[in-house]
């Protein structure tokens, strides 16, 4: 526990320290185009940064656990507002994908499990590795070339997001293609994890008994054996999902869905740097706190792991 | 005898796995009935096959890389080259395995009620309650205390004697006729383990099923068995009553390990017999007998030809030796 | 009957036999073609990458042009090869930075144990939960301009930590192993130690990891790249090449298959290069 809140401090001042890695006056940076000696003034009071760096940071820390986390200059808008905006759809685009990578990856994993080097094995195997190899980026990219040019349909650029309360069907299509597109990384993923620990876990003796007492093999496979291999499948998704919250960014960018990762890069082209300080403050603690919810859950289906 | 009352003929059955170093021979060529109610021994050192075989027998061998090849036939079924589904229907009510090691065959997170009721439930189609009811029978059957209470245990919370009770009801649950024991007592305390081979003798008179009792520990078979079987590099050596086999074996190996086995009657600071030499590796098996290379009284003929089982005179006697002991009994000759 | 198997096995497999296979060498093939190219590029026949033809705009595949051109005239295939230098180049030498910092620290620290090793592991671990890509990405937006050896530097030293944690835990299961222990009951000094006797223990785990980093470290440019953060157009990038084609999927779609077949077989042969190379050292691993 207490781990987890040093970390969380140290990206906080990490975050906080970005601002300074830039050349030049902070509020010059910050306040961009927008920077007449009054609003200088303004940010200055603001932000205190003619106060040594320390209480600069205290400042901005305490603002930020007030939910506070300042008024973009170029957008206008408070930058807290827009995070909260954007992130629940980066948690429903994991959620979705999430999904469909479970429920591909562990049925699969069970066949392959049952024959292992068999066709379906082989196939899968090759398949999961090839797919390893090839990035999110470029998934999307020959979705998209494949959609436009076999069924004609020109790519607009805009989203079409809506929220799902207003239009629950036109969100789940707005969302497929990056939900599919990220689950396949990680049912890739999932897919070789499960499928390894079951085969080994099949070849434990209490596999055969419960063999021997002619119960079927899908009851074998699931009340018996999925269980302990369930472990590590719970280990990889962690780490999983953590990087997909990062790493969801392209997607996201490139299908034009507002979630977090979109408003990042686009909040870098147009060097927002405060509304990226709030972004990276909130995926790196999401991160981090994710992670540790999932070590946690896993010590509770299974005490005996020992962490390292 | 008519077959009909054999519960299992088993004819030149042989299992061969593809390994990385090419096929290994567990079993080669065995052959020989059970009837009903009748208890067999099955005897050997580790890596003698004996266990491979009780696992052919059943069809319950690993599916892949696994050739089997021959006849058994179990309780009127062919058991080699049937399918898994078929052979789901015998399992659990036709035969029944008793494995070694209670605390691997136990599944570790599931309560040990649960697993008796499971064959229950899925393959008797009982209802929740009935199952339940019937596991406590069962569990009282073989003797475990305070059954009620002990049916959501998980196995990790009882000793290895009652585990392996626990492993038995399991096994009794869909009444098999067959009762396959690998090893039941080995790794249990010396007192756990006549506990355990009493009450397999008990239930056995009691349901009325036959038992194949697979060892390396003679003494086990010495007094619960009719007919042993002493099997060595995945062969059938020597097979017949216990009272020939142990009293008027002919094998040299039988002697030898009849020897190896420590006796109380002898006196203090008796030598241990060993048997010289290890077990042969099975995936270099020469064309000659399996034992001679260790034989005290191998001959030219011991290395270069394998023996095949001949009759010893008595019926059911047979042994595998080009160069047998003399025979103990004073009638017939060998 | 495990047991009886094991016994077969382990008579009889001989150590570190395992074939590494026909494919295992094509990929090798593969790697060291797009390195030559990579490094040789300059006096390989191939049009200038940057010279816009404007009479040969959105081309297809033919002679004169053996991947087609770009939108501004640009020969793709002189541009797929020049290309392969970013990606090669930052993947290695990212990974050379996150190597040569993190693993003698990781060798040391586990080797070491005691203060040093609980501070520094300490201290890595923080960092490894300090999300590496958005760490990369939020600098290098906020420290421009770009640059080809920033990039390599920012990604190199983001990687350390990884680098250390995998190295550490490598060493320390080699580590505890008897033949360590004996050694230095022998009075090997620890220098002799970590080289003659760790070192090449390591090294074929090190070596795996070190090219499914460099896969990754490949894939985070091409990422980059999408996020304008990679090098500077008109330079040519794998990343930014697939970047700049999405503009012209429909009227040229070689714009995109081609550095998106490059990069992808590069980093499949990568891959399995890495992958095979563990499970051939990996002793443990008996397959039956």
């Amino acid at each position: 526990m207490v781990m987890l809140l040093g970390i969380i401090f140290v990206i906080s001042v990490g975050s906080f320290y970005l601002i300074h890695l830039l050349p030049g006056d902070p509020a010059v940076v910050i306040l961009g185009t927008g920077a007449t000696p009054q609003n200088k003034l303004i940010l200055y009071k603001q932000l205190g940064l003619n106060k040594p760096i320390y209480e600069q940071y205290f400042t901005w820390i305490s603002n930020v656990l007030h939910g506070n986390m300042g008024t973009s200059f170029i957008s206008q808008s408070s930058v807290a507002g827009t995070i909260r905006a954007a992130l629940p759809i980066d948690l429903e685009l994991m959620f979705l994908s999430q999904i469909l990578a479970f429920a591909t990856a562990i049925p699969l994993a069970m066949r392959s499990a049952r024959k292992p080097d068999g066709p379906v094995d082989r196939i899968l195997g090759a398949s999961s590795f090839t797919l390893l190899s090839v990035p999110p980026f470029i998934i999307i990219v020959l979705m998209v070339l494949f959609i436009s040019i076999k069924l004609g349909i020109p790519h607009t650029g805009p989203s079409s997001y809506v929220t799902f309360s207003s239009d629950w069907i036109v969100n789940l299509e707005s969302l497929a293609l990056p939900a599919i597109t990220l689950a396949v990384g990680s049912f890739v993923v999932y897919y070789r994890v499960l499928r390894s620990d079951l085969i080994a876990t099949l070849q434990e003796e209490f596999i055969t008994m419960a063999r021997s007492k002619g119960i079927s093999q899908r009851r074998i496979m699931w009340r018996h054996a999925f269980r302990p291999s369930s472990v590590a499948l719970l280990g990889s998704a962690g780490v999983n999902i953590g990087g997909l919250l990062a790493g969801g960014f392209v997607v996201q960018y490139l299908l034009a869905i507002p979630g977090l990762g979109y408003t990042l890069i686009t909040a870098i082209n147009m060097s927002d740097y405060l509304l990226v300080q709030g972004i990276v403050l909130v995926v790196s603690v999401g991160v981090v706190l994710i992670n540790f919810i999932f070590d946690f859950i896993i010590n509770i289906v299974d005490p005996r792991i020992s962490r390292e | 005898m008519s077959t009909d009352n054999k519960l299992l003929v088993v004819k030149d059955l042989a299992t061969v796995f593809s390994t990385a170093g090419g096929p290994l021979a567990a079993v080669g060529g065995v052959s020989f009935d059970l009837e009903q109610n009748e208890t067999l021994g099955i005897v050997g050192e580790s890596g003698s096959g004996k266990t491979v075989l009780s696992r052919t027998i059943m069809g319950l061998q690993p599916r892949t890389n696994v050739t089997v090849s021959g006849s058994a036939v179990l309780n009127g079924f062919e058991v080699v080259g049937a399918s898994e589904k078929a052979k789901r229907q015998i399992w659990g009510t036709d035969v029944a395995m008793v494995f070694q090691d209670p605390m691997t065959s136990l599944n570790p997170v599931m309560r040990i009620g649960k697993q008796i009721d499971e064959s229950l439930r899925v393959r008797q189609g009982m209802s929740r309650s009935a199952a339940k009811a019937r596991a406590i029978e069962l569990l009282e059957l073989v003797g475990i205390p305070s059954p009620t209470q002990r049916y959501n245990a998980y196995p990790g919370q009882l000793s290895g004697g009652m585990r392996q009770r626990v492993v038995i009801a399991i096994a009794l649950a869909g009444s098999p006729k067959l009762l396959m024991a690998d090893e039941p007592t080995t790794g249990l305390d010396v007192t756990i383990q006549a506990q355990i081979l009493n009450l397999l003798d008990e239930l056995k008179d009691r349901l009325k099923m036959s038992v194949i009792l697979v060892t390396h520990d003679l003494g086990v078979v010495a007094t619960r068995t009719s007919r042993i079987i002493v099997m060595y590099a995945g062969r059938i050596v020597e097979m017949g009553s216990t009272r020939d086999v142990f009293q008027d074996h002919r094998m040299p190996y039988t002697r030898a390990l009849l020897e190896s086995s420590p006796k109380v009657a002898n006196p203090s600071h008796t030598r241990l017999v060993a048997i010289p030499g290890r077990p042969p590796n099975l995936l270099k098996l020469s064309d000659g007998c399996s034992f001679a290379p260790r034989c005290a009284y191998a001959t030219d003929r011991c290395r270069q030809e394998r023996p095949e089982l001949e009759p010893a005179g008595p019926a059911g006697h047979f042994f595998a030796c080009w160069n047998p002991l003399p025979t103990t009994r004073g009638a017939s000759p060998s | 009957m495990s047991e009886l198997l094991e016994e077969a096995s382990l008579v009889e497999r001989p150590e570190k036999n395992k074939p590494l296979g026909i494919l295992f060498w094509i990929c090798v093939g593969w790697v060291a073609l797009n390195v030559i190219g990579a490094i040789f590029a300059n006096v390989l026949p191939l049009q200038n990458p940057l010279f816009e033809d404007f009479s040969a705009v959105n081309v297809g595949p033919g002679l004169h042009h053996l991947f087609g051109t770009d939108d501004l005239g640009r020969d793709i295939f002189a541009r797929v090869v020049y290309g392969s230098r970013v990606s090669i180049a930052v993947g290695v030498g990212a990974m050379l930075i996150g190597f040569g910092i993190g693993a003698p620290l990781g060798m040391l620290a586990a080797y070491r144990r005691g203060r040093f090793d609980m501070v520094l592991t300490t201290v890595m671990y923080v960092l490894l939960a300090f999300p590496a890509i958005i760490a990369t990405i939020a600098v290098l937006s906020f420290w421009a301009p770009r640059a080809l050896a920033k990039i390599i530097l920012v990604i190199g030293l983001a990687s350390v930590p990884l680098v250390y944690r995998v190295i550490r835990t490598a060493t320390m299961s080699i580590a505890t192993k008897d033949y360590i222990i004996a050694a230095k009951v022998q009075g090997a000094t620890d220098r002799r130690i970590l080289v003659k006797e760790l070192l090449p223990n390591i090294a074929p785990i090190g070596v795996s990891f070190l090219l499914i980093g460099i896969a990754t470290v490949i894939t985070l440019e091409g990422a980059l790249a999408f996020l304008g953060l990679s090098v500077n157009p008109p330079t040519p990038s794998w990343g930014n090449m697939i970047n700049e084609a999405r503009t012209v999927l429909a009227e040229n779609p070689w714009l995109v298959i081609f550095p998106s077949l490059a990069l992808c077989l590069f980093l499949l042969c990568l891959n399995f290069i890495g992958d095979r190379l563990r499970s051939h050292f990996d002793v443990t691993e008996v397959k039956l």
